[in-house]
């Protein structure tokens, strides 16, 4: 884990601010979100992947692939809650309470 | 908290472009991933002793084959590659170094090179052996066919570096350990060799043992040439002893009467039994051929050449034989030399005298009997008196003046029968000789020094 911190770190910092950019739009976003029911399967898939890279049972690059993709997913995730979390303190702070 | 469900369905668009990093990433990082990982692994096993080591790297798996010495080290090196930061998986396809059982090991010299073959227990141990090698035959190819294998005994290295020690004093030959036992067959490079490398195998490492050893000496050789043109006698080789050398040395100069002697003998140990008592009646024979080559190697004579006459070849091939110590063989290329030309009285004579003032023909102490060294300047004289068919030849006795007048009588005239005798035997017509003896009558020299008597016991050849 650690190695692969160290040896990605680049990619990394890059969805950490991808998440942060991402979360501070989710806020004032207008659009359609995802439905609790497709989140929740989103959801199972994200901790069947977690399972499988922990298990290590794909073998090869594969392997490393899914690593990688879960090692840059948690960050993005990271950079979206702090991203959401700061707009909304800002938000909060421009608009005086009503 | 509630909001950050809220705000959570609305992260999913980030993930469009999240999915093009990770393609980058994983496009960009995997091929430099994997070499540095390939790297990392080596470096974890550079401590190990191991054997066709190789290591594959495919995403973060390492499959790592390798031959191992020992048990031990085979997991400790499967431990260490396990324990490099990054790796994921190990594939283990390491396994033990084959056991030789026997634990074999050869060295092998032919003329240019050395081959080592067999196992060895250690790659240092293959590199020391090779090296030692290198060092012990400057000059000589060392080709390595060894394996490596388990299973050696212990003290294997001291007792194979012994050995390549003892493979330089070989000219070709093999040595070889079967577990604890040493074989050794082939020739010693030079005289004394043999004796050396039993010297040395006496240092064997403890646990060690010699099975065989079939080193054989070289030939211990003498040899003389008798060069009619140059009037040389070249001896070359090996004499035991500095005794024997001036013993063989004095013979020579007895019985090459014309010659003169080239002595460049060297004294060696190996000589076989016997060999001065060969050797001494074997340059007899020489001394009666008109060129010829004698090789004495260990116990076989070797003697090829011209004789003067058939008589002569006969009485060699079939005569010196009983003269050898027990066990030397004969081995005789003797032809007879062409004819000469014919010549008339008057050269004949001009070619006795000339002979007789080199050589003079030697008799044993107050006896009739002629001494064997005599006898290269008998053939010769006879080879003479076959050249002038038709001269008749006084043979004539003389003696100094010690002793009673009839007893130098007699003696000259048994003296110069024992002449004529030889003279028959050799084929010529017993009418064309006749024997006289003059006893004291006839002094060349004064007879009251030891010089001048030698001159007065003599053998004339007197054509008529």
């Amino acid at each position: 884990m650690a190695y692969l911190v160290t040896f990605h770190w680049g990619w990394l910092l890059a969805s950490l601010l991808l998440g942060l950019a991402m979360g501070w739009i989710a806020v004032v976003h207008r659009g359609q979100g995802v439905s609790k029911r497709i989140s929740r399967w989103l959801a199972v898939l994200a901790a069947a992947l977690v399972a499988a890279a922990l298990a290590r049972a794909i073998p090869g690059r594969p392997g490393y692939w899914l690593d990688l993709g879960l090692v840059m997913f948690a960050p993005y995730l990271f950079g979206c809650a702090v991203g959401s979390w700061l707009r909304d303190w800002a938000l909060s702070r421009s608009t005086p309470a009503a | 908290m509630h909001g950050l469900f809220r705000w959570s369905s609305k992260w999913w668009p980030g993930v469009v472009p999240l999915v093009v990093f990770w393609a980058i990433a994983a496009w960009s990082n995997t091929m430099p991933l994997e070499s540095d990982l390939a790297a990392r692994a080596g470096a974890a096993l550079k401590d190990t002793v191991l054997d066709k080591t190789r290591i594959a790297v495919n995403g973060r798996d390492v499959t790592f084959a390798a031959d191992a010495f020992s048990e031990d080290g085979r997991r400790s090196a499967v431990t260490s590659v396990d324990a490099v930061p990054g790796v994921r998986l190990v594939n283990d396809e390491t396994r033990l170094v084959p056991e030789a059982k026997p634990f074999v090991w050869t060295a092998e010299r032919d003329v240019v090179r050395v081959t080592l073959g067999g196992s060895a227990p250690l790659p240092a141990s293959k590199g020391r052996l090779l090296e030692a090698a290198r060092a012990d035959l400057g000059g000589v190819e060392v080709v390595d066919q060894m394996n490596l294998s388990r299973g050696a005994p212990p003290r294997f290295d001291n007792a194979a570096l012994l050995l390549l020690d003892q493979i330089a004093k070989l000219k070709d030959g093999k040595v070889t350990i079967s577990d604890d036992k040493i074989s050794l067959a082939g020739m010693a490079r030079d005289l004394g060799g043999r004796e050396a490398i039993a010297a040395a195998l006496k240092n064997l490492p403890e646990g060690f043992s010699v099975a065989a050893n079939e080193i054989k000496a070289p030939p211990y050789i003498f040899q003389a040439y008798k060069d009619p043109v140059a009037v040389t006698l070249t001896l070359t080789g090996y004499v035991p002893d500095n005794n024997v050398h001036a013993a063989i040395a004095a013979a020579a100069a007895r019985k090459f009467f014309s010659e003169k002697v080239v002595d460049n003998l060297k004294a060696s140990v190996g000589a076989p039994s016997g060999f001065a008592a060969a050797v001494v009646p074997a340059l007899g024979a020489l001394s009666r051929l008109s060129t010829g080559t004698l090789v004495v190697s260990d116990r076989e004579v070797k003697l090829s050449g011209d004789a003067f006459f058939d008589a002569a070849a006969a009485q060699i091939r079939s005569g010196l034989p009983k003269e050898f110590p027990q066990g030397f063989q004969l081995k005789a290329d003797i032809s007879v030399k062409p004819a000469v030309a014919p010549v008339d009285a008057t050269v004949c004579q001009q070619l006795f005298s000339e002979l007789l003032a080199k050589g003079k023909i030697r008799f044993e102490s107050g006896r009739a009997s002629i001494d064997p060294d005599s006898a290269g300047l008998l053939d010769r004289l006879t080879e003479t008196a076959l050249r002038c068919p038709t001269a008749d030849i006084e043979i004539a006795g003389h003696t100094d003046a010690d002793g009673e007048d009839a007893f130098n009588q007699a003696l000259s005239e048994k003296r110069a029968q024992a002449v004529m005798d030889y003279l028959v035997k050799a084929g010529l017509p017993a009418g064309r000789f006749t024997a006289t003896g003059y006893g004291s009558t006839q002094p060349v020299a004064s007879n009251d020094t030891d010089e001048g008597k030698a001159q007065n016991r003599r053998i004339d050849f007197l054509v008529r």
